[in-house]
């Protein structure tokens, strides 16, 4: 009896102690991991919260770029970008080439990836051709292809044997941003497909084709299925990236905003108004304005894929 | 003799602080070394915007006035042309890491808030180093005073030029006796140019090479032809626009003819234009920084101003200028050697003027070296009937003005606006820009600013 009131007093004692035991490992992984994540955190906070807060905050100002002589001057800003029709046409041109890229550079990326893990010889070459130009800096890949659009010299219309002025015809100057950037960035989403592709267990498609299914019906029923998150990661990230379309195309129209202003991006905008105009608190305004859309696009994203996956279920 | 007592943890933390060391004391060497490999008492920091030819040439006089002055290091930078340049400039001014000398455009001069970001020069030390008021063009020397007081040292203008080719003119008869174009004083005698010119051209050749998709380059002939009808862009007070809007469409439609009749081929728009024209094209509307392009291509060229078809001479005209960022102690060895810098370069103009650019100091002008240059001789009139943009704050080369109405320009140029909408265009732009506070000082064009 006394043994096992013992007992029944000492197992409780003993499990409150491993309890805090482990409280106290907790707190200690706690401290640990704060340690570490802590560069992490400080950088964040200086580089992106402090700016977003302060670009906040000039956005209620007329500040310029001396950064002196800046007055309050409330939602000014905000209602001076609703009426300017540079804010919409600039909006409309980074939608416009959203809009190219994401499709194009989303399927390309698959058959490209599909072609890799399918060709058995040489493999690292195919690979290394697909990706390497994701390697390069947006102004070599723009700088290089300024040179093939070239209407003159450039090595399209050479091939082709036409005479058309890519970079200088407003019809055309936005195609060829987006041929450019699908050359240049399409080996990071191929990257995904690629590792995605050697992801999917290998007796499914032996199961499929031990009960008769073609190339076809494994490529819809086995493959593509087991894709779909990765699709889902490929488009989301590339509808951030190319809203935020800028360098490549600032770099192939020698920093101007291409034919008739044709290329002239949302970005590109805000930092005319920023640093040719001096506009700071204006650049800042609309700045906010953009950082609202992509992080409703963001959201938006988040919403349907958490819809998809409760439907799933 | 044991292992000695230090762990992983204290070798890492040891190396990686001799390699902080190690840099620091790196830079520090490099520091020490630059100023010990000069030799200098006073070191100018002067930032340009000058690439290409006019960057050999620039390196070439600085050279030679580092020779003439060991007593003073001069450290350039060179930096991008256009808004990069006039971003980066502005910043180091409001941010006090002001260059001691810098160079601008005389147009973006008024907008660049003098007094705020500019300090003004000493006219006394200019004059001590030879450059006085009378040793240059009145025009250019107003356009350069600010509220009275002198915020800019114009070293040339730089103009747009109807370069043209010797041999394919002759051969369409187009050549004078004295081996110039012959002269062109209307719009019909200017297209009958082209048509004869057309027809000694070679197959798949252009007429003439226009930049007609080029927003800066359609902005500057507008503005040659504009006011060579006489257009004018605001009242004195800067209060109103007077843009005139009939001549306006005719300057456009006359922009536009060029590629409606035929001679402007829309394919080869942009740089081709100068491509065409070292192929054998008759025609190309450029920049005399392009002198030394057609020169070291060995062409039998000549240059003139923009033709004057609407009767009055005028061709479009912006100046390189030396300015001096404001600093807020600015003053002692480094900003006389700034001032000697200048003075030195803009007297020693002669080099620069190898590259295509009109000196702007008047006293090379009249050099037997300078007369014997060829083609400049041929267009230094352009000198005395300069086009130039309205003197206000959002004027300038690459400014605000020349973005908002150049892709209008060129918009009816390339058709797909009609040159009397295009026009209409241009003065509502014009009336907004009017009604824009400067973001420097908050004051509309109206309220003050550019006024000589």
């Amino acid at each position: 009896m006394t043994a096992t009131s013992a007992q029944t007093v000492i197992a409780p004692t003993r499990a409150r102690t491993a309890a805090a035991g482990a409280t106290v490992r907790r707190r200690q992984g706690f401290q640990h991991g704060a340690w570490f994540v802590a560069p992490f955190l400080v950088l964040f906070a200086l580089f992106v919260i402090w700016p977003l807060l302060r670009g906040l905050y000039l956005s209620f100002t007329d500040a310029n770029i001396s950064g002196d002589a800046t007055s309050f001057i409330g939602l000014d800003n905000y209602r001076e970008a609703l009426d300017d029709p540079l804010v919409w046409e600039s909006l409309g041109h980074s939608a416009y080439f959203t809009l190219l890229v994401v499709p194009c550079i989303t399927v390309l990326a698959f058959l490209l990836a599909m072609l890799a893990h399918h060709i058995e010889r040489v493999t690292w070459l195919w690979r290394l051709c697909f990706f390497a130009p994701f390697l390069l800096p947006s102004t070599v890949a723009a700088n290089l292809w300024q040179w093939l659009f070239n209407p003159g010299t450039g090595m399209i219309n050479h091939v082709f044997g036409i005479e058309t002025a890519w970079l200088t015809d407003k019809s055309y100057a936005m195609l060829a941003v987006v041929v450019c950037t699908l050359w240049w960035t399409v080996g990071f989403s191929f990257l995904l497909y690629l590792a995605a592709l050697q992801g999917i267990p290998a007796h499914l498609y032996e199961a499929a084709k031990l009960d008769g299914a073609n190339a076809w019906h494994r490529m819809v029923h086995i493959t593509l299925p087991m894709l779909r998150n990765i699709t889902g990661l490929v488009v989301a990230l590339q509808i951030l990236a190319s809203l935020q379309v800028f360098d490549q195309a600032v770099v192939m129209m020698d920093f101007l905003p291409g034919p008739e202003g044709s290329t002239r991006t949302f970005v590109q905008y805000t930092l005319e108004e920023g640093f040719t105009s001096y506009r700071v608190g204006y650049a800042s305004a609309i700045s906010i304005i953009f950082f609202v859309i992509i992080a409703a696009v963001a959201l938006a994203r988040m919403w349907l894929l958490r819809n998809r996956e409760e439907g799933g279920r | 003799m044991g292992r000695p007592g230090l762990n992983r943890r204290q070798i890492l933390a040891g190396l990686s602080g001799l390699t902080v060391a190690g840099s620091l004391g790196f830079a520090a060497l490099g520091t020490g070394a630059d100023a010990l490999a000069s030799g200098a008492d006073t070191r100018v920091r002067y930032w340009n915007l000058f690439s290409g030819g006019d960057g050999y040439n620039m390196i070439a006089m600085l050279d030679a006035f580092r020779k003439a002055n060991p007593g003073i290091d001069v450290k350039d930078s060179t930096l991008q042309w256009g808004s990069p340049f006039y971003t980066k400039l502005a910043m180091a001014a409001a941010g006090s890491r002001a260059p001691d000398l810098g160079v601008m455009h005389l147009g973006r001069v008024p907008g660049f808030s003098p007094g705020r970001l500019l300090d003004p020069w000493d006219a006394g030390l200019l004059a001590k180093y030879g450059v006085r008021e009378a040793d240059f063009n009145p025009e250019l020397w107003k356009r350069a005073v600010i509220d009275g007081t002198l915020y800019a040292l114009p070293l040339d203008i730089h103009v747009q030029l109807c370069f043209y080719r010797k041999d394919v003119l002759k051969k369409a008869g187009l050549l004078g006796d004295d081996g110039r174009i012959v002269p062109v004083t209307s719009v019909d005698e200017w297209f009958d140019v082209l048509k004869e010119a057309k027809k000694a051209t070679r197959k798949g050749l252009q007429t003439i090479g226009m930049w007609s998709s080029d927003q800066n380059f359609q902005w500057w002939f507008f503005v040659a032809f504009y006011t060579q009808l006489g257009g004018t862009w605001f009242d004195d007070a800067n209060g109103e626009v007077t843009f005139d809007t009939d001549k306006a469409t005719q300057v456009l439609e006359f922009l536009r003819r060029h590629i409606t009749d035929g001679y402007v081929d829309p394919g080869f728009a942009g740089g081709a234009g100068a491509e065409q024209f070292v192929n054998g094209g008759p025609f190309v509307w450029e920049g005399n920084w392009s002198v030394p392009v057609f020169d070291s291509a060995k062409l039998d060229y000549g240059a003139t101003p923009l033709p004057p078809v609407f009767g009055r001479p005028a061709t479009h005209a912006e100046s390189h200028s030396f300015v001096l960022p404001h600093q807020s102690d600015r003053g002692g060895a480094a900003n006389e050697a700034a001032h000697q810098l200048a003075a030195h370069i803009v007297r020693h103009a002669q080099q620069w003027a190898g590259g295509g650019h009109i000196p702007a100091y008047t006293p090379t002008l009249s050099t037997d070296a300078y007369e014997k240059l060829n083609p400049q001789s041929e267009y230094v009139s352009a000198m005395d009937h300069q086009a130039t943009e309205p003197k206000v704050w959002f004027a300038g080369s690459t400014g605000i003005l020349a973005q908002r109405v150049g892709p209008v320009v060129v918009s009816s140029t390339m058709g797909s606006a009609k040159p009397d909408t295009a026009a209409r265009r241009m003065r509502s732009t014009l009336t907004e820009l009017l009604a824009m506070k400067n973001p420097m000082d908050g004051q509309t064009a109206a309220q003050g600013g550019a006024v000589a």
